[in-house]
């Protein structure tokens, strides 16, 4: 068995709606978006873990527990053997160094008034990586490593595309050598040739610097393409984890099997005249009983809107949730 | 002209117009007897109620003072009271509104019920119910809009902060493990404070007329010092037969606070600009 | 085949004027056939939507179009506002990538539907209620007659999407313009949505003219493509001829930037910087300072839209060189 790195164990969280004066006396219920509900997953040391859902499903706020940037309702994240909201102080800033995330607009990731070169060092200096001396050093080979121009440093974020961004987003995460990067929807706001440009640099990073990677994305092929292993979530939960090949070919959940059918194919040879699955998102506000997807479900039957799949081994590493070990997916 | 910079040129003209207002009105407030004809305060009981003429070009009141005197050496008192009547009001309320934004939950809930009772009062009102209870004078008076003005200081900054916080690069902070005060403070802040500096000229004019009104009600400079508000006072009696005792006060104050509205103008243009 | 319902010739638009005028489409033409679904591709910027504007002359203020929109033989550009309303709206109806913006969020539903046929339609207002319920079944909006009084905020990103077809449909359009109408769905939700408006354009006998920057979008819905890059067309041809085999530098690139099954892991084929900004589109062809197969003719000469092959047409000067280096778009129809 290979160590897990950082793990979720049992992560719930919701966000409550704000109770007014009326709904206190009324004694109505708190009202709540049920972001996660109930997150098992390990990510494993030097891998890429992607986590794909639909917009809403929870991955991003799943990526916020994961660097606490929430806490968690109930579970606890675990880094290196250690519960994450036990961290205080020194060992909390510790954790994030290790463990880093960048975020998906580039737009606003960025402090607008700060230079590239304030933002770098001020994480350089924060976190002492290196000597006042050497920072500068530092900074442009931390510049060279996201593929900018060594003349970035002084410049403001506004002057620079949202590629370039990202970069510095990157940059400014690599500056305290972290152990583990959380991308979420890193590449989402980019245009297609740009994001190949940043993917590339990512796979190029991972193998030069050991990096262990979250990839949070709504994109199915991106996600394939740069994943060891896949997590699919749906409301809050995930619903099946695999090495990225068993996911892709062999998927075992109906909700991963319609996700897979309804991503449009990029060989115009493989056009399909029947959408891949009926129904919209459920609210996260009142979530159906039962499994969760049994609302869309082709497969559901009596059992499913009662009982609530566990994930369940369906192969090496493969795990799904559901009643049926082996449904068949639709043609 | 080539000496003059670039950057000068490519500056808003109402900058540009309220920082020459207001500069040549700080010079005056500091050395107001390098340019008063007269002591404001030396009466020349030959000359009463003298209307404009060549050696009193704003005439004289009703104690034979050279009202252009003691508009100029006005300026002193006023200008001051632009700065400290607002000094601590900017200071202090953009602090709370930079935490209260940034924390929000309870403490905003409670600054939000503050705000409330602050609002609902007339600021003038407020400020006059303190001074009578302090007594008058301009350091009652300083105490008294301090302890009101800063509330909506506090709010604009609030405000705009939690804007801010909602941001990822405020996330980004937290994510790198930065202390919550050089978040609020180093990232947070610079980008939240435009509006709170704009109103902050505002308010100086603001402040200006408050000033002046204090005085004009006996609530603020006490007389015989050479004060706006006390000057009009002075000529109210007299306004039908000696209407320059009261007026050039009065065109001191428009152009004075139309040189802090352009200001505050013209650098809401350039701040918002530079984003 | 009949000829074109719609022929795009030389369409030119710019914004501002004089010296500073910007031109976001620069010499565009293109042809729509009926009964057949087109689609513009592009990057941000490149003119997709400017284009499909320019062709209602739906610009904002400061936008001035020029060339030839003929639509059923007659020049769009040339009529007159009174002839125009009935062609917008109407015949050609047009939906957009933000549903909510686009939908008045204090009327219901029912009214923006019958709006539509009042203004283009001569029922009475029984058949406008009627039609309206049919149009919302048409579109698969469960429960119609009860949601029909609901207000746009009611309604989920998709089904606002489809509230809007419905909107659209109102007039019995024989052209649907859709910009990016469903960039801000879910996976699921945009499969759904592609698959109604195919299976509108085969019942109701449209023509679509569908943007998007979704290179996988065009493979599964359209027949025929246009690749646009800083405000020109620089390909066209039939879908599985430009993904078979791309002759445009640019398109080529593109393709590879797509991650595709069996290469996991592997470097992308990567286009190297960004696209150009209107005010400083460089000289020659526009993509040359990106393009690997550039050479010097490229930096001095800008290259027309040529015919390469039957209808495949791209504007390369190395469009040999590009098709020698084959298609990055692992095929079915390839390998089988
Ligand atoms: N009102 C306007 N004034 C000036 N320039 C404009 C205006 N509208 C669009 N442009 C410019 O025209 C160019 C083409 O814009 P357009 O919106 O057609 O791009 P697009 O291909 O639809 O991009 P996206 O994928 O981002 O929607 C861009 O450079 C844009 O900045
Ligand atoms: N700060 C927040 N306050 C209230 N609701 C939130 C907050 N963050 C996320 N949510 C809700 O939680 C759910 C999951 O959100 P998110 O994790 O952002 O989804 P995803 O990243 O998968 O699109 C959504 O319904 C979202 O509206
Ligand atoms: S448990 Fe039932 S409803 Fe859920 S996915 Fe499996 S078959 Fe479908
Ligand atoms: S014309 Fe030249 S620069 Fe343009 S795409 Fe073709 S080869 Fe590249
Ligand atoms: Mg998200
Ligand atoms: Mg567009």
């Amino acid at each position: 068995m290979v160590e897990a790195l950082l793990s979720a164990e049992d992560v719930s969280k919701d966000f409550a709606f704000p109770r007014s004066v009326v709904d206190l006396l009324r004694r109505r219920h708190v009202t709540a978006v049920h972001a996660l509900n109930g997150v098992s997953l390990d990510v494993r040391r030097g891998e890429t873990l992607g986590i794909v859902g639909e917009s809403g499903c929870g991955k991003s706020t799943l990526a916020r527990c994961l660097v606490r940037l929430h806490d968690c309702d109930r579970g606890r994240v675990v880094f290196d053997g250690t519960d994450i909201a036990t961290l205080r102080g020194a060992a909390r800033r510790r954790f994030n160094a290790r463990v880093q995330m960048i975020f998906q607009d580039p737009y606003s990731s960025l402090n607008p008034r700060m230079s590239v070169r304030q933002i770098l060092s001020e994480a350089l200096r924060v976190h002492r990586m290196r000597p006042a001396g050497e920072i500068d050093g530092r900074i442009a080979e931390l510049l060279e490593m996201v593929r900018l121009p060594a003349d970035a440093a002084d410049r403001h974020p506004h002057a620079f595309s949202g590629g370039q961004r990202q970069r510095i987003g990157i940059a400014r995460a690599l500056a305290v050598e972290p152990e583990v990067l959380v991308a979420d929807e890193l590449v989402s706001a980019l245009d297609v040739s740009v994001q190949a440009q940043v993917v590339n640099l990512l796979l190029e990073l991972q193998d030069r610097l050991d990096l262990t990677i979250v990839f949070v994305a709504h994109d199915l092929r991106l996600v394939r393409h740069i994943s060891h292993r896949v997590a699919v979530m749906y409301l809050g939960k995930v619903v099946e984890v695999a090495p990225t090949e068993a996911l892709f070919t062999d998927p075992r959940h109906p909700y991963t099997q319609a996700l897979l059918a309804a991503a449009p194919e990029i060989d115009p040879g493989r056009r399909s005249r029947r959408a891949g699955a009926r129904g919209e998102l459920p609210s996260p506000i009142d979530l159906p009983p039962g499994c969760l997807f049994h609302t869309r479900c082709p497969h559901a039957f009596d059992r499913c809107p009662r009982d609530v799949p566990e994930l369940g081994p369906r192969g090496p590493g493969h795990a799904a949730a559901c009643h049926l070990d082996a449904p068949a997916p639709r043609p | 002209m080539s000496h003059i910079p670039r950057r000068a040129l490519s500056l808003p003209r109402p900058l540009l117009l309220g920082g020459a207002i207001l500069l040549a009105s700080t010079l005056v407030a500091a050395f107001p007897g390098a340019v008063a004809p007269y002591d404001p305060l030396a009466m020349d009981y030959v000359n009463l109620l003298a209307p404009p003429s060549a050696a009193h070009p704003f005439g004289t009141d009703n104690f034979g003072r050279d009202v252009l005197s003691r508009v100029l050496h006005a300026y002193t008192i006023d200008m001051q009271i632009a700065l400290f009547a607002t000094l601590f009001p900017f200071v202090f309320g953009t602090l709370v509104g930079a935490v209260v934004g940034y924390v929000g939950g309870t403490p905003e809930a409670v600054f939000g019920r503050v705000v409330d009772a602050v609002i609902t009062f007339p600021f003038l009102v407020l400020v006059i119910a303190i001074v009578s209870v302090l007594g008058p004078g301009l350091g009652n008076m300083y105490i008294a809009i301090g302890v009101v003005g800063w509330v909506f200081y506090a709010r604009i900054v609030a405000a705009e902060v939690k804007v801010q916080t909602r941001l990822d690069y405020a996330d980004a902070g937290r994510a790198m493990g930065y202390t919550h005060a050089r978040i609020v403070f180093r990232h947070l802040l610079p980008n939240a404070i435009t509006p709170a500096v704009v109103y902050w000229m505002t308010d100086m004019a603001l402040a200006i007329l408050l000033g002046s009104s204090l005085g004009y009600l006996g609530l603020g400079a006490q007389p015989p010092a050479a004060e706006w508000g006390v000057q009009i006072a002075d000529g109210k009696n007299f306004m039908a037969t000696a209407w320059w005792i009261s007026v050039f006060p009065g065109i001191a104050i428009v152009i004075t606070g139309l040189g802090f509205s352009l200001l505050g103008d013209g650098l809401a243009e350039v701040l918002r600009g530079r984003r | 085949m009949s000829g074109p319902v719609l022929r795009v010739r030389d369409l030119i638009t710019t914004f501002g004027q004089g010296a500073q005028a910007l031109c976001a489409v620069d010499g565009v033409s293109f042809d729509v056939g009926p009964g057949e679904v087109l689609g513009l591709v592009g990057e941000s910027g490149s003119g997709k939507s400017v284009t499909l504007r320019s062709l209602l002359r739906l610009l904002p203020a400061g936008g001035h179009v020029a060339g030839r929109v003929e639509w059923q033989g007659r020049d769009v550009l040339a009529m007159s506002e009174a002839e125009l309303r009935g062609v917008r709206g109407g015949q050609i109806s047009m939906i957009f990538q933000e549903p909510m913006t686009a939908l008045n969020p204090v009327l219901p539903v029912r009214v923006q539907i019958e709006e539509n046929l009042r203004a283009h339609t001569d029922l009475d207002g029984r058949g406008r209620r009627a039609r309206s319920r049919e149009l919302m079944d048409l579109v698969g909006i469960p429960d119609a007659g009860r949601r029909l009084d609901e207000y746009p905020h009611q309604f989920s990103g998709g089904m606002r999407q489809r509230v809007m077809i419905a909107i659209a449909l109102a007039s019995d359009p024989k052209l649907l313009l859709a910009d990016e109408p469903t960039t801000a769905l879910d996976v699921t939700i945009q499969d759904q949505i592609l698959h109604l408006i195919l299976d509108l354009r085969d019942a109701l006998a449209m023509s679509v003219v569908f943007v998007t920057h979704d290179l996988g979008v065009v493979s599964a819905t359209c027949d025929r493509m246009a690749v646009m890059y800083a405000g020109r067309i620089v390909e066209e041809g039939a879908v599985r001829d430009v993904f078979a085999g791309p002759r445009h530098a640019y398109t080529r690139g593109l393709l590879g930037s797509i991650p595709q099954a069996g290469a996991e892991r592997s470097m992308l084929l990567s286009i190297e910087g960004t696209p150009p900004g209107l005010a400083a589109i460089p000289p020659g062809c526009a993509f040359n300072p990106r393009c690997d197969f550039a050479t010097e003719i490229c930096r001095a000469v800008r290259p027309d839209l040529a015919e390469m092959a039957p209808v495949h047409r791209a504007a390369c000067h190395n469009a040999e060189a590009v098709a020698a280096a084959g298609s990055p778009v692992r095929s079915a129809l390839a390998d089988g």
